[in-house]
């Protein structure tokens, strides 16, 4: 019997081990693109009821039976975090829906049935079917939010101490994803420029694409690229970072599995470099028939002083970041997106090109970061131009 | 020999208020166009032969108009050669006395005596006496705007056409004196009779006064407090740490957190120097933790790492931990915080070698 809870709780732990192993974050964010890509590859397949309900019985086993997990069950009843659990359902139900409808109509299309939605006329009446239908939800809410209010308290805290922060210190849940693009880029693309072309993006987005299909009707099969990008930035680049925020980042901001105890005493080696030092120092003292220049960052001025030493010193980030932004469009555009810029036109390819760019900087910038600790591409500290 | 005169011509100046005056007088010869914003002759008006039996209108119209924009020319013609229409007005000019421009014997002795009867003390009361008490010429502008008929109206209760009115009435509308416009605005504005007061003008006042308070009460507030001397009640800047003796007991690589709470900055200790560094982060102004046993500040909001002596060398913080101005006076050690030393970069740090920075042990 003893020999059996010993064995029992060794084998829990050895899988407790795999999974927060496989929650550092390089393995989690590439997982979950991999299971991503798959989803949508596969959409008519798993999102057959019979199939995604067992998925979702076996996830819900796994997720709340985790509560078993003390230092897991201390993330999932923080008063807090109680919403990203529902988000998490929440999304993957949708998601699911989406998909699930788009897999029928695209079915029923080659099958050339009438689609889902033929023959409803998207009509109610306001009176009384809207009327009482927002009442009962304004109710129902109310109700909700009361007994929420009441059973979970509020998260209020001490006053404000130098000497007793809250480590981690976190934002509110929705913001989690922003606060983790904080760890990467400069508050002024992380806090303003990425919040900003998230709202700009989501309005211009009618104006950038302007194919009718998919208007009215649930479909995968006809619009794949466009559900792609948005899927990808609403689920990897939004939820899945409020799930990193939530369940990987514990003291200190370092990262932790979810059933790791979360010791503030840690010790994380993060040595940040910049591209700049990659070029002028590893190269060099690591390939020197390669590169041939001395290993170093320069600081002299070039050309009689008109090019400022920094200018020098990050020639190869400003390279790097004007080859991503201004080459590669050019280059897609002649290659991979020909088809789709003779559609769009010059002004609103650029438009795209910005808003697809640099939403696709962010898991670029971020794998760099925990795979050689890059810290910068472009390191203008001089005038805080930091990309 | 008795005359009448026939307009032949009429034409509308500069300066037209759409005033439908006209049109109510002479429908066959103006027309006024409300989406044009001026009046027109109707095209057959632009005939002479037209214009001649019309021609009392039409003069009436022309003194009715408030702005005097309406033209004409006119002949002289015997009495018996003029249309129908225009003698039989002509002969019974004191019946309308619409006609001052006629030179009609019986019509100018008629207002001629019209001021006479009238007494200039007597108060007044409606518009047309006060007319008579004011200057004449704006009186009678005054009157012209707003009596219903115009000019001619009031002329024909005055009785009598002023000099001075003639002389504006020839003046070209953007040249008069007062715009009769704004006359008839001041009529408009006149005060109303005192009336009883009502429980609707106790709200009104209520109401003002309530909003006065409420706008005025705030204004007042901030007004004051702009007066006040802009100066952020700060505490000194200068923090005294104690006696020098009190950190000469540190060992290269320790940290003093004493003054956290209080000055908001750690006392250093390098390989040679006694630094006050700041303890809010570079990057988005979190507080990090020393942590001993890392040797390293590390910041709870984002995961910046600074070195024991504040340089940054992970996580997203772009520049070194600032530093105080630091120094000794009487023996005691005063960090001053209003002098700050900021190293741009990791590799940026001349800064610090200045001996305000920091106390060399």
């Amino acid at each position: 019997m003893l020999l059996l809870a010993v064995r029992e709780t060794t084998t829990l732990d050895r899988l407790k081990h795999v999974v927060n192993s496989l929650c550092a974050p390089e393995y989690f964010v590439s997982l979950t693109v991999v299971l991503f890509a798959v989803a949508l590859l596969w959409y008519r397949r798993w999102t057959k009821p019979a199939i995604a309900g067992t998925i979702l019985l076996l996830f819900s086993i796994a997720y709340f039976g985790s509560a078993a997990d003390p230092n897991f069950v201390k993330i999932i009843t923080k008063p807090d975090n109680v919403p990203i659990t529902m988000m998490i359902f929440l999304v993957g139900f949708f998601t699911w829906l989406a998909l699930r409808l788009g897999a029928v109509n695209d079915e029923r299309r080659e099958k050339g049935e009438p689609l889902l939605e033929a023959g409803s006329d998207d009509k109610v009446l306001v009176w009384p079917d809207l009327v009482y239908t927002e009442l009962i939800c304004l109710v129902l809410c109310t109700v909700v939010l009361v007994v929420w209010a009441i059973v979970l308290k509020a998260p209020l805290e001490p006053r404000a101490n130098p000497s007793a922060i809250p480590n981690p210190s976190k934002a509110p849940w929705y913001f989690l994803g922003l606060q983790e693009l904080l760890v990467y880029f400069d508050p002024w693309i992380a806090g303003v420029l990425l919040p900003g072309l998230i709202i700009f993006g989501l309005m211009a987005l009618p104006y950038i694409d302007k194919n009718p299909r998919g208007n009215g009707y649930y479909t995968f099969k006809e619009r794949p690229f466009v559900i792609t990008v948005y899927l990808f930035g609403f689920l990897i680049m939004w939820c899945v970072l409020i799930v990193v925020g939530t369940f990987l980042r514990g003291p200190n901001w370092n990262f932790f599995g979810p059933f790791e105890y979360w010791d503030p005493h840690r010790p994380v080696a993060l040595l940040n470099i910049n591209v700049s030092d990659v070029f002028w120092i590893t190269l060099p003292s690591r390939y020197p028939k390669l590169c041939p220049w001395s290993p170093g960052l320069p600081t002299q001025a070039a050309l009689g002083g008109i090019v400022p030493a920094y200018i020098v010193r990050e020639a190869p980030g400003i390279a790097l970041i004007g080859a991503y932004f201004l080459a590669l469009p050019v280059l897609l555009a002649k290659t991979a997106f020909q088809k789709l810029y003779a559609q769009m036109g010059l002004a609103r390819y650029v438009v795209f090109w910005l808003l697809l760019s640099w939403m696709f900087l962010v898991p670029i910038k971020m794998v760099l970061r925990w795979l050689f600790n890059l810290k910068y591409f472009l390191a203008i500290t001089e005038w805080f131009f930091n990309i | 020999m008795a005359t009448v005169q026939l307009v032949t011509k009429v034409w509308i100046a500069p300066g037209c208020i759409v005033c439908d005056a006209c049109e109510t007088t002479a429908p066959s010869v103006f027309e006024v166009k409300h989406d044009d914003g001026t009046c027109i002759i109707r095209p057959a008006a632009l005939d002479a032969e037209f214009t001649k039996p019309l021609s009392n209108d039409i003069v009436q119209a022309a003194e009715e108009c408030p702005v005097d924009v309406i033209k004409f020319e006119t002949i002289d013609v015997p009495a018996e050669q003029a249309p129908a229409a225009v003698t039989a007005s002509a002969a019974a000019p004191t019946e309308t006395q619409a006609e001052p421009h006629a030179p009609s014997p019986s019509a100018e002795a008629a207002s001629a005596a019209a001021p006479a009867k009238a007494s200039p003390h007597k108060p007044a009361t409606k518009p047309k006496e006060a007319a008579k008490s004011m200057d004449p010429a704006v009186a009678a502008l005054i009157a012209a705007a707003t009596v219903r008929g115009g000019a001619a109206g009031i002329l024909r209760a005055a009785g009598d056409v002023p000099p001075a009115v003639k002389g504006i009435q020839k003046l070209s509308p953007d040249k008069l004196p007062p715009d009769a416009r704004y006359a008839k605005v001041l009529e408009k504005s006149k005060p109303p009779k005192p009336e009883e007061k009502t429980r609707r003008d106790w709200m009104v006042r209520v109401g003002w006064i309530a909003m006065g308070v409420g706008v005025g009460g705030p204004s007042l507030l901030g007004f004051q407090r702009f007066m006040m001397p802009n100066v952020l009640e700060e505490p000194d800047p200068k923090v005294r740490c104690g006696p020098l003796a009190k950190f000469t007991g540190m060992q290269p690589g320790d940290v003093n957190e004493d003054f956290k709470n209080t000055g908001r900055f750690w006392i250093v200790r390098e390989e040679d120097r006694l630094s006050a560094v700041s303890i809010v982060c570079t990057h988005l102004g979190c507080i990090p933790s020393w942590l001993p046993n890392d040797r390293k500040f590390k910041c709870p909001c984002h995961g910046s790492g600074f070195k024991q002596n504040g340089v940054n060398f992970e996580g997203p913080a772009p520049r070194p931990l600032e530093r105080f101005k630091i120094g000794i006076e009487g023996g005691e050690v005063v960090v001053d915080r209003s002098k700050k030393f900021l190293a741009m970069g990791p590799n940026d740090t001349a800064v610090w070698n200045d001996p305000e920075a920091s106390i060399p042990v």
